[in-house]
């Protein structure tokens, strides 16, 4: 094809061919924002922008976070966690009370609600949902922990919901799981397998509509939400790959949400043009968590740590020698809580008051008393010494993580002063995985969302947690083990009265602070903007100061409502220079085409 | 690259070598033979690359660190048994023989597996992925192979001349930038700050598949991954066609030709091109096959929901089932481009046909 046709009137061709990119360019140049606006009331659709994973919609088998977050707007729980403070509020519960032990648990429903698709909506739908994550194993992959203390659940009549737990508890045991209606959920055939994508019917304040695989999830609202109809029609999130990418998105206009900036990408859209920005007091910890001296539950031990952070002064001394505060300015830009403990500064009643009298400071001759007391000596290079070893540590960071690489960098020589060698060991973050569940490191740079009852994480933290002999099972946050941790954690998971259980929670995280098995570091905002040109009215959790997206709850996007449409400029898209510039483009390729066109043409005719 | 290519068996006298093994290049046919035994040859190697990346994909994968089942449980409130579980739903708890030739059984019947995360046929998933990948790598192929031809065979004929200079610079400038760096560039002048084109995906959801507004649509999503990916790989072409032009350009048939009283523009397109065209199309297909991996990154740029997004996916699951499928999918893409490579050199040339 190549060889039999003449190249010269194919190049002519190509030079058209220009054109016509050119032209489709100027075909382009219709804004990229020119889909339906401004919106109706009750029409309006809020576009996120996401790249969340998405195995499927169902809320049984699948944990990922977008689809978890969508649950929270499809399904209403048995209780639901307040915008304001995350504690426990009424969902399709209205009260709820316990016995003496907290071992029964009944619940009334409010009466006359209904499913999106008009069905009514009863306790039945409860037990029969709880029944069916206790007895099906396909139906317990997502939360088959949040039933596992279920002994029997019960629905004596339409408005009363009866749980009975195989052991006492302290935390209100109808969080977080979803409920579902029989009537639909009943008649299929696999439930585990059910994709559940498209107009789904539930209870929460909207329903999936249509999911398109790497494209779009949209949701719509339901208009029997039992709290009243959202102001918006629809949500509808759209796939971008790359966070960068979702910058430039906002910023055009094609998205009206975007969350988990980097404070670089923040700060490159604090003053655009009608976005506003929040900075959210987030429900995650960060640390430094350490190799206390690893064991299996049966107390053999594993691993390579090393031996001198066995020592409680040395690991003390580590927390004595890190200046948290220049730490969290520096590495973070500030866009972080000080840190205190596991438990976020957001669940104010849990989290260890930063007055407790164990909370100590940056203190570089505490920390070198402390490792004089421990018997490490100064060595002739700096670095301490006993029994002829130095004090040299390992420090596991994620190669691809700036946050990490950066931490390492400020402990280095803050170690350093107080005669640690620290060394930095960066790769990819399945190794560093692999690695800490092998027990091959001293200290790693570690992280955990924590939801609002302390109960799990704490649980986390027991010896109980610790992995098998043969490695499995553990989901432990640092290998931490004390007898009297687990005591004060036992009280507290059954302890009834709400000032009681706080004060037991202070205390095991009081002891956890002494113990220094992980040293937290800061509690990281999330970072989020919008189209504050499109819509207001976002609901934070907490509400002072608090995140919009990944709440534990439906708050965030269900309050929002379309701006007021008085400034229509934002909607005229591109500029008229712009056109004229696209034309004047147009006019100069053409002519150029024309020009190289013809003067071939000339020279033909003069052969 | 192309000089060797270029030192072709000018006539084949004695019809069969036998064994010898020419000691030029490893694209050169061997000379003689019949059709039916070199095309046999050609596909026997190219049976066996694929052979080989079978293996490679399924052990390959399982060397690299990590457990799927325990990144997925990673900051989860998982129990022992949920974790359990898992395992054996993904065949996890059998030994790595057994899962290899359940592996190497699904194969033969075309089935790739479960993909872990998605939870369905990793055959059907790529099915669904691959044809957004085709029409991306397909256009940016179309446009950088003329583009990279056209201003290869103009350079070269005006060797040393300031537009040689100019688009020889050009292209390898853009060959040398980073693919990520350029698209998000691109990205923020004409997406963010112009707003001209969408900043990602394939089409705005919502739109009737197949209207005149959806293909437009798809259209102004195209623009910019392709412009990138074009920008990036135009050179190579553009390269090997100065190169083998250049190596045209002394030949006496050029001299008669003029001598004919032929246009230099005749001369070139009538006699230099042609000739200069037969090395090229050989490499031109040895670098698609290159090009549809390549779109990996532009994928992940431009939010492209193709096979590269797909990989990218599996690889930080890491979904083992789905890593080893799109691995063998492309593999197979670039040997059969290879392949493909092999056979139109000898049906291109007529001194090879001959024989």
């Amino acid at each position: 094809m190549f060889v039999s046709e003449p190249l010269r009137r194919r190049s002519g061709r190509i030079l058209a061919g220009f054109a016509a990119i050119a032209l489709t360019v100027g075909l382009a140049a219709t804004p990229a924002q020119a889909e339906p606006t401004p919106a109706p009331e009750n029409s309006a659709v809020l576009r996120i922008a996401t790249n969340g994973f998405i195995d499927s919609f169902n809320p049984f088998t699948s944990f990922y976070l977008l689809p978890t977050n969508t649950f929270r707007y499809m399904y209403e729980n048995l209780v639901a966690n307040s915008a304001e403070n995350a504690e426990v509020t009424e969902g399709l519960a209205t009260t709820w009370e316990t016995d003496d032990e907290g071992l029964v648990w009944t619940y009334k429903i409010r009466p006359g609600m209904t499913w999106s698709d008009d069905e009514p909506l009863t306790a039945k739908d409860v037990s029969w949902t709880y029944n069916q994550m206790m007895a099906k194993e396909e139906m317990a992959v997502a939360n088959g922990s949040l039933v596992e203390n279920f002994d029997k659940v019960e629905a004596p009549d339409d408005a009363t919901v009866v749980i009975t737990l195989k052991q006492p508890q302290a935390n209100n045991p109808g969080q977080e799981i979803p409920v579902v209606p029989e009537h639909v959920w009943s008649k299929i055939n696999k439930p585990g397998k059910f994709k559940n994508d498209e107009n789904t019917v539930g209870s929460g304040p909207f329903q999936l509509q249509s999911y398109e695989a790497n494209k779009s999830v949209t949701l719509k609202a339901n208009p029997n939400f039992w709290r009243g109809a959202p102001n918006i029609g629809e949500i509808q999130y759209r796939y971008y790959t790359n966070p960068d990418a979702q910058v430039q998105a906002i910023r055009s206009g094609e998205v009206d949400f975007i969350t988990g900036l980097s404070p670089e990408q923040f700060k490159a859209i604090e003053n655009a043009d009608g976005v506003e920005t929040n900075v959210g007091n987030g429900r995650r910890f960060n640390s430094i968590s350490i190799n206390s001296g690893l064991a299996d539950k049966n107390n053999n031990e594993f691993g390579n740590g090393s031996e001198a952070l066995k020592d409680v002064k040395v690991r003390q001394a580590i927390r004595a020698g890190i200046d948290l505060t220049t730490l969290r300015e520096q590495v973070m830009q500030d866009y972080a809580q000080p840190a205190t403990s596991f438990i976020p500064a957001v669940y104010k009643k849990w989290a260890l008051p930063a007055d407790d009298p164990v909370v100590s400071g940056f203190d570089v001759e505490k920390a070198k008393s402390l490792l004089d007391e421990a018997g490490w000596k100064a060595g002739s290079d700096g670095i301490r010494e006993k029994n002829g070893k130095k004090l040299e540590l390992r420090f596991l960071t994620d190669s691809d993580d700036t946050v990490q690489q950066t931490t390492g960098k400020f402990l280095k020589p803050w170690m350093k002063d107080i005669g640690i060698a620290l060394k930095t060991e960066a790769s990819d973050s399945d190794t560093v995985s692999e690695r800490t569940t092998k027990g091959d490191y001293d200290m790693y740079f570690s992280g955990w969302s924590i939801n609002p009852d302390p109960d799990y994480q704490l649980g986390i933290n027991t010896c109980g947690a610790r992995p098998d002999a043969d490695g499995n099972g553990g989901t432990t946050q640092d290998g931490y083990c004390n007898p009297e941790f687990d005591k004060l954690y036992n009280q507290q998971h059954v302890e009834l009265d709400d000032k009681a259980r706080v004060d037991l929670v202070h205390q095991a995280l009081a002891l956890h602070y002494q113990d220094a098995p992980s040293i937290s570091l800061w509690y990281p905002n999330q970072l989020e903007a919008y189209r504050s040109d499109r819509f207001t009215g976002f609901t934070k959790q907490p509400t002072d100061g608090g995140i919009i997206a990944n709440q534990v709850g439906y708050w965030g996007y269900s309050t929002v409502e379309p701006a007021s449409a008085k400034d229509s400029s934002q909607d005229g898209g591109v500029g008229v220079g712009v056109w004229i510039g696209i034309g004047i483009a147009v006019i100069i390729v053409g002519g150029v085409a024309y020009f190289l066109i013809n003067r071939r043409n000339r020279s033909d005719d003069r052969e | 690259m192309s000089s060797s290519i270029q030192n072709l068996p000018t006539s084949s006298g004695s019809p069969d070598q036998g064994g010898t093994e020419p000691k030029t290049d490893i694209g050169e046919p061997p000379k003689g033979g019949s059709a039916v035994s070199y095309f046999l040859r050609k596909l026997g190697g190219a049976l066996t690359s694929m052979i080989l990346v079978v293996v490679l994909g399924f052990f390959a994968f399982r060397m690299l660190p990590g457990d799927p089942v325990l990144k997925i449980a990673k900051e989860r409130p998982m129990s022992p048994a949920q974790i359990a579980e898992l395992r054996s739903q993904y065949g996890l708890d059998k030994p790595v023989i057994v899962q290899f030739w359940d592996y190497l059984v699904g194969l033969f019947t075309g089935d790739l597996g479960q993909s872990y995360v998605y939870r369905k046929p990793v055959s059907a998933l790529i099915v669904e992925y691959l044809g957004p990948t085709l029409l991306l790598t397909a256009t940016a192929a179309v446009i950088a192979i003329a583009l990279g031809l056209w201003l290869g065979q103009l350079a070269a004929w005006r060797r040393n001349s300031l537009f040689d200079k100019l688009a020889s610079g050009t292209s390898l400038v853009f060959w040398s930038v980073p693919t990520f760096w350029l698209g998000l560039i691109l990205l923020m002048i004409f997406g963010g700050t112009l707003q001209w084109l969408p900043t990602g995906g394939m089409i705005t959801p919502g739109l009737e598949p197949w209207s005149l507004a959806a293909v437009i649509d798809v259209i102004k999503h195209l623009i910019l991954p392709v412009v990138t990916l074009v920008a990036v790989v135009y050179a190579q072409f553009l390269m090997i066609m100065r190169a083998s032009l250049l190596e045209e350009m002394s030949e006496d048939y050029l001299t008669t030709a003029r001598a004919k009283g032929l246009t230099e523009d005749e001369v070139r397109t009538k006699h230099a091109v042609p000739n200069a065209l037969l090395p090229t199309v050989t490499v031109v297909f040895l670098h698609i096959g290159g090009l549809i991996a390549g779109a990996v990154t532009v994928e992940a740029v431009f939010s492209w929901p193709g096979l590269g997004k797909l990989t990218f996916e599996a690889i930080s699951g890491p979904d083992l089932p789905l890593l080893q499928g799109t691995f063998v999918v492309f593999s197979a893409i670039i040997i059969v481009m290879n392949l493909a490579a092999d056979i139109i050199y000898r049906w291109l040339d007529p001194r090879v046909r001959r024989a």
